[in-house]
């Protein structure tokens, strides 16, 4: 099932500029591996050494957070919206 | 930015820069300020939420505007990132973006200053910042 994904600035030199791109994924874990195979680096910049989703990166399914739907397992159907969003910290303390 | 700043010392204000870039010159539209959800340490940490740069994230290309950036406040700090700030560009997805660092003290005294963070170096570089 096709679904658009909206991809953040730092992700766009991997889509040659494209904002937003559209796959075939039945969920999130399937997304990441449809966009690394049509955009190579997305699996490095997505996932930490453990495989897990990088906990400064959040994906959401129709403005809902997917951690709340299964995160890598949340399930898509077609036309679903997903954004990649980064996580945004700091401050002055060292 | 800075009106932010002082408004909001001795707590850490943020914010979303939107805009869009064009040969390597990133174009600020609208600095929009969002709320600072680090509730432990707001003297000295920000958050801004994801849900809030969604938010703006969508709002901003109905207008033909992307997200080139975010601003933060140090509060009697230095205007430029700490450590804390590059060791969280260096863990999340910041390559190419822009940061603007403005350090402000209790007298209202406010300075930005302009960073962008290369993944390459995993630090921020100063980058020029040009107000019309």
């Amino acid at each position: 099932m096709a679904v658009r994904v909206q991809i953040p600035g730092p992700l766009r030199s991997l889509t040659a500029g494209a904002s937003e791109v559209e796959v075939e994924a039945a969920d999130v874990a399937a997304l990441i591996e449809a966009l690394e195979a049509r955009h190579h680096g997305f699996h490095e910049r997505l996932y930490d050494g453990q495989g897990q989703l990088r906990s400064y990166i959040r994906i959401f399914i129709n403005d809902e957070d997917a951690r709340s739907l299964g995160q890598a397992r949340a399930t898509l159907k077609a036309g679903d919206r997903v954004a990649i969003v980064p996580a945004i910290a700091g401050g002055a303390a060292t | 930015m800075c009106a932010h700043a002082r408004k909001g010392h001795p707590f850490e204000v943020c914010g979303v820069l939107v805009g869009t870039e064009r040969d390597g010159v990133t174009f600020v539209a609208a600095a929009l300020p969002v709320a600072n959800r680090e509730t432990e340490a707001p003297r000295v940490r920000y958050v801004i939420a994801p849900e809030d740069l969604l938010r703006i994230q969508r709002e901003s290309r109905e207008a033909g505007h992307d997200i080139v950036g975010y601003y933060h406040s140090h509060p009697d700090h230095p205007a430029r990132p700490s450590e804390t700030d590059r060791r969280i560009a260096a863990a999340g997805l910041s390559d190419g973006v822009v940061h603007v660092v403005v350090g402000v003290d209790g007298a209202g005294t406010a300075l930005p200053t302009a960073w962008v963070f290369r993944d390459a170096l995993q630090a921020f570089e100063p980058a020029p910042l040009d107000v019309d």
